[in-house]
């Protein structure tokens, strides 16, 4: 409707969006504000904003300080090796490897499924997706039992196979929707300029497909970021940890120490926040062709 | 250049057949339109000649060579789709270059080859700019440059003209015909449209549910139908078909008054048409219902009998719906009342 | 085969062996290392690194200190020992001494010499008629104080609570402490006598008197006396001490570090109800020589080295450990504080399956706090608990009748995958199509192997029962236990099916909340006159790009009962005088709010791009077509736009529900199944059977199984519901 709705209804949405959009940031300010609190602990007041505290009907100044980013970043091993620092290259190597090699098991297996009628292939993708209904509880210790026989235990590369073929699901779910949006008369052209498959694949769909593989490229990443009960089972050395291991460290049985545990939040999520508003914008297209189409 | 060669062509999915033995030889040089209904096969037999489709069975020959089981890109043919197929990701230039490039061409040769494309199709200016900021006759010609600056031996165009307005359709239909006559290449032309058809091809041929219906010149299948199939759909407005029932010397339309001059025996089908009555006296006489003008030329439809016929006149002035209008047919075709075949 | 193709083969090879590098180098580790395992942080943390740069000056042996997370010690030791991958030694609790030795964690070491350590700490590394690594240190409770203002710290617990009475009101508190947890129970337990075990080491009843008057003690002490806060956390005590808002405080000995302003020491006070000194639980830091440790004497000397006095003294004076060895004097009064308070203290219990017996009390203890039932009434309850969750191995039956129908099962499904074969047309097609198969290919392999695989063993396990390492084969009887309710009341929160109900609840509301709110905000954000319209999408993407587990627990402690926020917006917001305290966790329908909120709040981004995606496909003019003829929003919204977005997210719609249905970590992180365990879904259930009830991973297996075939069954339901493939 090219019209403008009445002030009222303007003013009244504008006034919504406020409002919900502020309670949905209010935890994420929380986490801002305890990394930024020189402290373990805390008692909440309702103001969320760093330096700022509530008492007594009254707004006050607080402490503010990034003594906590100080703790989580500068800290060594034993023998002087700067661990978050192994910690943040191993999460970036392990996050970049898994979206490379999630995409590319994805995207062959999306695209085989989107084009050609082999037999077996409707079954195959629902067997795909089936696997989206495995409760992961059971499955740990098996895991841990095959990378074992594969020699894959305590190494990075196990890791990332693991991520990668947990990330295809979802991956071959989203790239075949897409996929199937982008016109057949596309790849008959390129087969008749002289593509062979993967040529073809390469050259025509892979960019056409951008949208769709930045968000699975995306999803992939965050698998292998966020992920944490795997990376210290499977890892048996500081050295080679992720960071949320790390973060892990901070949440112990006596109790949290809610700064670092804060700051180390801040600073794994930074990076996936801002992949998240870099590729935003192919969300809306990547996502839905999916969902349309099936 | 090549000829292009069916021998009892079948094409089925399952139990659905197709094309159902097509014999067909399309000469070197030849523009070879295939026309008819939607469904008909002829799309499918243009993909068996690219090589997107599988045979069935039967031979198909592009040249000397039998070709049933060369990959399209063996076979040296250049198509353009209905759609245009685009890359959209590629400049005009790279779309044109692409065949090259993966042929592993020199930079200078597929330069050359894309500006003498370009040239001949007046593309010089676009070719910087990608597919979404062309306008639909200048993908159109992006399609054909593509398709030309391979050389190919046999250029198939896939209804290439219908997401075109009627305008620029009449302007693109003289481009390939130049086209033609400039490169001289075999080119087969799918279409539904028959104006088109009649207009571009040297050779026709009407395909209806897989089988081949006719083939001849334009002149030929305009003139001599060869059943009420081809005759309906050759021609605008279509043939009127009546039934007639001959009388030896004369014959009589079905429930009309009039005897007409049309020696024949027993039932059979009348054909007559529009274009082909003398308007304002004669045997028949109809009703006049609408008068479609057309500027300096009006179609009249009217009912003779309970029949709806068609008829072209020059001066529309003179007529008014609700007239009783009398008519005699020049020049009629007959066929037969079972098989709608032409009786001789 | 030519030059050209051998070298690439050598080069692949040497790739190969390239690949698992890290492992190969834990292979080839010199002698001159040896590896130990710790979850110790701080100053512990740097007193174990003191003392192990020391021993490598002395003997030439380099130690690796590799910390582990808390959280995942006990998996790790448990999965990687037994493997051969673990370390050659690793310093732990010593309760799971029991457990770890029957899994052949641990390596008993009779050779270790035990001289100058505490004798009566020895018994900690005493299981079976075995030795099983050395005491390190001790850590227990201990009664702390301001030592600002309290001169004599009191030694009875009336006279505690009567001192704490005067320092109580006005957002100050006489006395801190984690009351709810069985840890800080346990002192006043003990001193009513009950123990875990007898005199006779027979186990204690969980109804008995004993634990009767400790719960009701525990609930006057700590909740009607008014002078402790409700449900604090061990943070919220911190927080108190460091403001002065807290006199005396119940903790160990970790908790002094974690403080800034002066604090001091005395043991617990004598229960004066009990007549008995408090005793609380008494825990010892061992250092084991790990299970197939690769340098077992260089870990047995270093070992010994640390337990020693050397060892000893650098952990006591840089670690500020309370040490076992007898032979480091101390004059820090905390360290003494422990020394005496040692001497009352009961040494945790190192049997196996003790696990489920905590539970039950702790599910007791929490009902008792919460006023939900009487002493007697939640004692009897813990006891009924404990008789099920200590209910021993289903009998071992014949595997063979079940190998029989698997064998016939599998040919079958084998014969009816190859039956097509037989076709000559189907073989043609399979040769045709040969190539897509290998750009299924590696996809569907790396699935095979990790997926599938790890799957259908984890889920094979179902049949078996764990005891302690042990698995029995026993056939269906798991399925049987759960499907038939065998142990509990259909209406009793453990049961299957009302943790099902749970669970179907749980995800159907979610639906809504995701959907309602996804399709909402997509309709308000893609219309033209919003201003802004991108700001406000990536602002409320935010929720979906933070890892979960971060917000899920801010969430958490968000709606702490005296320390949240949400309560502290409440009061804010209402305006009431007294700060509002809803306890969010003590009732069903407040703590499952709090989980959905929780899951609403994480769950609605990807409906609602989901949906802006669906709406962008729907052309406007339908909708200004219907607006021309006069509809209202409502009807447009009704007939034009609902019909045309419905199939776009139902498959969305419907792989979320899957997703939400097994949201194991917003049940598990922010209500922990509070209270009571009745907001706990299938899956969270699943993963105390294996982990937090004794192991039980047979049973936890067959609850998987379960899962997986509800949700198969809902999905075949949904595809017909729908009339056409989604999932």
């Amino acid at each position: 409707m090219s019209r403008e709705p009445s002030k009222v209804i303007v003013f009244g949405t504008h006034a919504f969006l406020t409002v919900f959009t502020a309670a949905t940031i209010y935890p994420v300010l929380w986490v801002l504000k305890l990394a930024l609190t020189p402290s373990r602990a805390f008692s909440m007041d309702p103001v969320p904003v760093p330096g700022l505290a509530l008492r007594d009907g009254a707004l006050h100044l607080a402490p503010v300080s990034l003594d906590n980013f100080r703790n989580v970043i500068f800290t060594y091993d034993a023998a002087g090796s700067w661990l978050f620092g192994w910690q943040l290259m191993n999460s970036v190597f392990v996050a970049l490897a898994t979206a490379a090699l999630g995409l590319t098991l994805s995207a062959t297996a999306a695209y085989a499924m989107s084009r050609w009628g082999f037999p077996g292939k409707e079954r195959g993708m629902a067997a795909f997706l089936v696997t989206q209904m495995f409760p992961g509880v059971v499955m740990l210790i098996p895991l841990y039992l095959i990378l074992d026989e594969l020699h894959l235990l305590d190494s990075l590369m196990g890791l990332v196979l693991v991520y990668s073929t947990t990330s295809v699901p979802f991956s071959v779910w989203t790239l075949k929707g897409y996929f199937d949006t982008i016109p057949q008369a596309l790849e008959e052209a390129a087969v008749l300029d002289g593509c062979s498959r993967l040529q073809t694949f390469w050259w025509v769909i892979f960019p056409l497909a951008r949208p769709a593989l930045a968000v699975t490229g995306l999803f992939s990443f965050m698998t292998a970021w966020n992920e944490f009960i795997l990376a210290a089972t499977l890892m048996g050395d500081p050295k080679s940890f992720t960071l949320p291991v790390v973060l892990q460290r901070y949440v112990t049985d006596y109790g949290t120490d809610w700064g670092s545990f804060a700051a180390g939040s801040v600073l794994v999520s930074l990076p996936v926040v801002a992949l998240f508003f870099a590729l935003q914008r192919h969300f809306v297209e990547g996502l839905t062709a999916g969902s349309v189409k099936g | 250049m090549a000829t292009v060669r069916f021998q009892n062509l079948r094409k089925s999915y399952g139990d659905t057949h197709v094309l159902t033995g097509i014999d067909l030889v399309m000469e070197e040089g030849e523009y070879v339109v295939l026309v008819g209904p939607s469904g008909c096969g002829k799309s499918t037999m243009l993909r068996c000649i690219a090589g997107l489709e599988d045979i069935s069975s039967g031979d198909l020959f592009i040249g000397d060579r039998r070709v049933n089981d060369v990959a399209p890109k063996d076979r040296n043919v250049a198509m353009v789709f209905q759609s245009y197929a685009l890359y959209p990701h590629m400049t005009v230039r790279e779309n044109m270059a692409f065949a090259l490039k993966v042929a592993k061409r020199s930079a200078e040769e597929i330069r050359v080859a894309v500006d003498e494309a370009a040239r001949m199709l007046d593309l010089g200016h676009l070719l910087d700019r990608r597919p979404s900021q062309l306008s639909g006759g200048q993908r159109q010609r992006v399609a054909m440059g593509r398709a030309i600056v391979r050389r190919p031996d046999v250029f198939l165009f896939d209804e290439p003209l219908s997401n075109l307005d009627a305008s620029l359709r009449t302007h693109m239909r003289v481009e390939l015909m130049t086209l033609h006559k400039q490169l001289g290449t075999t080119m087969v032309h799918v279409t539904h449209d028959q104006v088109e058809a009649l207009t571009l091809a040297d050779r026709l041929v009407v395909l209806n549910k897989g089988v081949i219906q006719q083939v001849g010149s334009p002149r030929e299948l305009f003139d001599r139908p060869i059943n009420t199939f081809v005759a309906t759909f050759i021609g605008s407005p279509s043939m009127n078909l009546l039934p007639a029932t001959g009388h030896g010397a004369t014959s009589t339309v079905d429930g009309v008054e009039g005897t007409l001059d049309v020696p024949s025996d027993g039932a059979f089908t009348l054909g007559i048409r529009p274009t082909d009555f003398t308007v304002g006296e004669g045997p028949l006489e109809a009703d006049l219902i609408v008068v479609e003008s057309l500027g300096s030329e009006a179609m009249l439809h009217m009912d003779l009998g309970e029949h709806r016929i068609v008829a072209r006149v020059d001066e529309p002035q003179s007529f008014q719906s609700g007239d009783k209008v009398r008519l005699r047919p020049n020049k009629v075709h007959r066929f037969s009342a079972a098989t709608g075949e032409r009786l001789p | 085969m030519s030059a050209a193709r051998v070298s690439l083969l050598r080069a692949l090879l040497v790739l190969a062996a390239l690949l698992p590098l890290p492992w190969r180098q834990a292979i080839a580790a010199q002698v001159d290392e040896i590896v130990l395992w710790h979850a110790y942080q701080g100053r512990e943390e740097a007193g174990l690194e003191a003392a192990a740069r020391t021993w490598t000056e002395q003997s030439g042996v380099r130690v690796k200190l590799v910390a582990i997370p808390f959280g995942a010690f006990a998996s790790k030791v448990e999965t990687a020992i037994p493997r051969g991958n673990g370390p050659d030694l690793f310093i732990a609790a010593h309760d799971s001494i029991g457990k770890w030795s029957a899994m052949g964690v641990v390596e008993p070491t009779p050779q270790l010499s035990a001289d100058g350590l505490r004798p009566e700490l020895m018994e900690a590394v005493r299981w079976g008629d075995q030795r099983w690594g050395l005491p390190l240190a001790y850590k227990s409770l201990v009664l702390l104080y301001d030592p600002t203002v309290i001169q004599t710290p009191p030694t009875t617990t009336d006279a505690l609570i009567a001192e704490a009475h005067k320092y109580t009101g006005g957002g100050r508190y006489g006395l801190a402490y984690q009351a709810s947890e069985t840890y800080y129970h346990a002192p006043w337990a003990h001193a009513f006598g009950a123990t875990p075990f007898d005199a006779e080491g027979r186990l204690v009843p969980l109804d008995s008197d004993a634990h009767v008057k400790a719960y009701a003690f525990t609930a006057r002490i700590a909740r009607d006396e008014g002078i402790v806060p409700q449900q604090p956390t061990y943070e919220s005590v911190q927080r108190l001490y460091n403001e002065g808002n807290a006199v005396f405080v119940i903790a160990g000995p970790w908790f002094v570090s974690d403080v800034d302003r002066p604090i001091a020491a005395a043991p617990l006070p004598w229960v004066s109800d009990a007549g008995a000194p408090a005793r609380p639980f008494l825990t010892v830091d061992v250092a084991y020589v790990a299970g197939q440790a690769q340098h077992p004497d260089e870990a047995s000397a270093f070992t010994t080295w640390l337990a020693g006095p050397e060892g000893a003294r650098i952990r006591q004076e840089q670690g500020g450990q309370a040490v076992s060895s007898a032979l480091v004097p101390t004059d820090d009064p905390l360290l003494k504080t422990l020394e005496v308070q040692s001497k009352t203290a009961l040494l945790m219990p190192m049997n196996p399956g003790l696990q489920g017996l905590w539970e039950s009390e702790a599910k007791a203890l929490r009902r008792v706090m919460r006023g939900a039932a009487t002493p007697s009434q939640a004692a009897h309850e813990a006891a009924l608990y404990w008789e099920v969750v200590s209910r021993p191995s289903p009998p071992a039956v014949s595997p063979w009748p079940y190998v029989v129908v698997m064998v016939a099962v599998l040919l079958g499904a084998l014969g009816w995958l190859l039956a097509p074969l037989r076709d000559p047309d189907f073989r043609a097609k399979l040769r045709r199509h040969a190539w897509d198969y290998v750009w299924i290919g590696p996809a569907t392999v790396a699935m095979v192997l990790l997926v599938l695989t790890p799957f259908v063993v984890g889920a094979g396990v179902a049949f078996f029962a764990h005891d302690q390492g042990e698995f029995t084969f026993i056939g269906l009887r798991h399925f049987t236990d759960i499907l038939f309710a065998r142990d509990w009341p259909l209406s009793s929160p453990l049961s299957f099916f009302y943790t099902l109900g749970v669970t179907l609840l749980w995800t159907v509301t979610n639906l809504i909340v995701h959907v309602g709110l996804g399709i909402a905000l997509a309709l308000i954000l893609r219309e033209p006159w919003i201003r802004m319209r991108a700001g406000w999408r990536a602002a409320l993407i935010l929720p979906w790009a933070v890892p979960n587990y971060i917000t899920a627990l801010i969430w958490r402690s968000m709606f702490h009962v005296q320390d949240g926020a949400i309560n502290a917006l409440i009061t804010l917001v209402s305006g009431a005088k007294d700060p509002v305290q809803i306890d969010w966790f003590g009732s069903f329908v407040t703590s499952f709010g709090a989980n959905l909120i929780t899951n609403g709040w994480l769950g609605f981004p990807f409906m609602m791009v989901v949906t802006l995606g669906a709406l962008q496909s729907i052309p406007r003019d339908l909708e200004e077509a219907a607006e021309v003829d006069g509809a209202s929003w409502a009807f447009r919204f009704r007939h034009v736009v609902w019909p045309l977005l419905k199939p776009a997210l139902l498959p969305a719609v419907i792989l979320g529900s899957v997703w939400t249905f097994n949201a194991f970590n917003i049940i598990y992180l922010v209500s922990a199944g509070e209270p009571d365990g009745t907001t706990e879904i299938l899956i969270s259930e699943a993963y105390r059977w294996a982990f937090t009830r004794g192991n039980r991973y047979g049973y936890a297996a067959a609850y998987a199984l379960i899962i997986f075939g509800v949700l198969l069954a809902y999905s075949r339901a949904a595809n017909r519901l729908v009339g056409r493939k989604v999932l």
